[in-house]
């Protein structure tokens, strides 16, 4: 379960979060929606306890991020946007640096690696150096890499950013198989098609605040169209001159 | 401690990046390498120069017997020839020095005038010349002045009332002399390598891992700042621990071929000399790494590190330059500044003299003490939101 009440942040003087409140629930996916700019990633960031809130406040399963951020860490996984791993060291090896931090024994780690190789089908180059990976091997790598301390809540950023059509395809049943685990599973997106297609409940954010918080049918309903790319601009009520 | 795990990632990162290996470590193989060829060459000739005989041409030899009788005495090399126009024979390039002696030598010096004895050279060639000219002329001078002296005292005066003043001329630039100006370089070297061999690991896990897009995931990781930091220069020492003491090992290898023996020199470069200068540069290894990490971890991009950093590793260096103009010396309040405390201690260390062990205390205390905070400051900043740029 993640809880996000009012939280509010600044970077210098672009107020990036004005008040954001929503849910994401075990066994669902959310998708954090919006246009660039709007707040998504700072979100995150903040689940991630990366950032601090200036107000407001977040929970974790329960835990507080600006309180016990260590404690939150140990619940969640988080693919960033870029997916920044390591170019000279190889998948495993990548992957073996996070789930050391996350403090695995050994022998867990080892087995962890091994059934995340089977399940994001990395077998043929887990091996190899990660410099020259497509973008599709490298997401599979840094998802791995957030997944292996088989965390209860996974967080991922604009995954399908740069994915051909067979990695896309890929990464959603991937999200998809994640839910049937009962995982709570939250995406930020700014593709509505995408968000339609996989996702339970959609929280639409726009310059800092939310917009709509529901189930993507009440979504539908609430917009009254069918063309979901007119839904989205209506209800995060912007324009193409919105300054973004 | 889980900065263990960022150490291992680290030094196996860096392990890798061949190019930076590659130009952390050349100096540290290299610098002795120079600094043995530097030794060697200055003595060569240091030596070569006192060693070496007068190369010099006699045209009229047969006139001063006794003169030419003195002059093979002393360490000289003579060729006799015979010629109307000497000046040609130095203008040709045939001879370098000419000495002439005239047909009348023998007359004016029994009736005891003046005789004008002529060098030939050739000032603008550069070559060993000068210095033969100036000790021929040397040796000309002693034998006229003995020969003045004879003279008087035949006719009962005292030589000495000729000689109000005398000069005596001492050079302390003996070829020991020199080598030791050399050796008093090699403290330079040491904090240099030392602060090169983490150079490249100091910015590439800090503003290199933020550029690449690696630091925002690793900060969603359950490890404490102090420990990520710790870990990070804790590698960053390592690798400049590595550097040094690649460092010592290639000036044991090389060290020996320098003729220490035969400038009466005893220079002693073995384990019971380099261990202590290891341990005393302990301190200094931490110091680096926390500096060269605080200071990446300020730089926005890979570039702008390397440009900082290009400029603090002249911070710890210059004073040593400093010190060694102005021959600073061993001095308690020295031991409180990183750097110049254990480049003196490393000069005395190596040059077998013993070191104060209140010395070596506060050198190392006080350089832990600045490591730390500099440690601490690097702490800080990674517990701030800036820190993702």
């Amino acid at each position: 379960m993640i809880h996000v009440h009012n939280i509010a942040k600044q970077f210098k003087k672009v107020q990036a979060v004005k008040s954001i409140s929503f849910g994401a629930a075990d066994g669902r996916i959310t998708a954090l929606l919006g246009p660039n700019g709007a707040g998504k990633s700072t979100t995150l960031r903040v689940l991630a306890a990366v950032v601090k809130p200036d107000g407001g406040s977040a929970e974790v399963a329960g835990i507080d991020v600006v309180k016990d951020p260590t404690a939150v860490r140990k619940k969640i996984g988080v693919l960033p946007h870029n997916s920044g791993l390591y170019a000279r060291l190889s998948g495993i090896e990548n992957i073996r640096y996070f789930g050391r931090l996350q403090g695995l024994s050994n022998a867990l780690l080892e087995q962890r690696i091994e059934a995340l190789i089977d399940q994001l089908d990395m077998a043929d180059f887990a091996q190899r150096r990660t410099a020259g990976f497509s973008q599709g091997q490298k997401i599979k790598v840094a998802l791995a890499r957030a997944l292996i301390h088989n965390p209860q809540h996974v967080v991922l950023d604009e995954p399908t950013n740069g994915l051909d059509v067979m990695a896309t395809r890929a990464l959603r049943r991937i999200i998809n198989q994640l839910k049937q685990d009962g995982k709570c599973v939250l995406f930020s997106s700014h593709i509505m098609q995408e968000v339609d297609a996989l996702c339970d409940d959609v929280v639409v954010i726009s310059q800092g605040e939310v917009k709509f918080d529901g189930t993507i049918q009440a979504f539908r309903e609430q917009a009254g169209t069918d063309d979901l790319e007119e839904a989205f601009i209506q209800i995060a009520d912007i324009t193409e001159d919105t300054p973004q | 401690m889980s900065f263990k795990v960022v150490l291992a990632k680290e030094c196996l990162d860096n392990v890798r990046d061949r190019r930076a290996l590659i130009s952390s470590f050349s100096l540290a193989i290299l610098g002795p390498v120079f600094f043995v060829g530097i030794m060697v060459f200055v003595l060569e000739r240091a030596l070569g120069e006192s060693d070496d005989a007068i190369d010099f041409t006699v045209v009229g030899a047969q006139y001063a017997p006794q003169l030419m009788a003195y002059l093979t005495q002393q360490n000289t090399n003579i060729k006799e020839v015979v010629s109307d126009t000497p000046k040609d024979l130095v203008s040709l390039g045939k001879h370098d020095l000419v000495l002439v002696i005239n047909p009348n030598y023998a007359q004016r010096y029994a009736s005891g005038g003046i005789n004008t004895l002529v060098l030939i050279h050739d000032s603008s060639e550069i070559s060993s010349t000068r210095r033969n000219l100036a000790q021929l002329r040397n040796h000309i001078g002693t034998y006229s002045q003995t020969i003045g002296l004879l003279r008087l005292q035949l006719r009962g005066i005292d030589p000495s009332l000729s000689r109000p003043i005398i000069t005596k001329e001492l050079d302390v630039a003996s070829p020991a002399a020199r080598a030791l100006t050399i050796l008093a370089s090699l403290p330079y070297f040491l904090v240099l390598v030392i602060f090169m061999g983490g150079f490249y690991l100091a910015i590439d896990t800090t503003a290199g891992e933020r550029e690449h897009g690696s630091l925002e995931p690793l900060l969603t990781q359950p490890i404490s700042r102090g420990q990520l930091v710790m870990g990070k220069i804790a590698a960053t020492m390592v690798f400049g621990a590595a550097s040094l003491l690649v460092f010592l090992i290639s000036l044991y290898l090389t060290v020996p071929f320098v003729p220490f023996e035969r400038i009466g020199m005893a220079l002693e470069i073995g384990f019971a000399q380099l261990l202590p200068v290891f341990i005393i540069s302990l301190p200094l290894i931490l110091f680096a790494a926390s500096l060269l990490t605080v200071v990446a971890s300020f730089a926005k991009s890979y570039k702008e590190a390397q440009t900082y950093l290009t400029m603090v590793i002249l911070v710890p260096t210059l004073p040593l330059l400093f010190a060694q103009l102005t021959n600073v010396e061993t001095t308690l309040a020295i031991m409180f500044v990183p750097s110049l405390s254990q480049s003196n201690l490393m000069a005395d260390m190596i040059k077998g003299e013993d070191v104060e062990a209140l010395h070596v205390l506060v050198s190392m205390a006080t350089t832990t003490v600045y490591g730390a905070i500099l440690a601490w400051l690097a702490i800080r900043l990674y517990k701030h939101e800036r820190i993702l740029g």
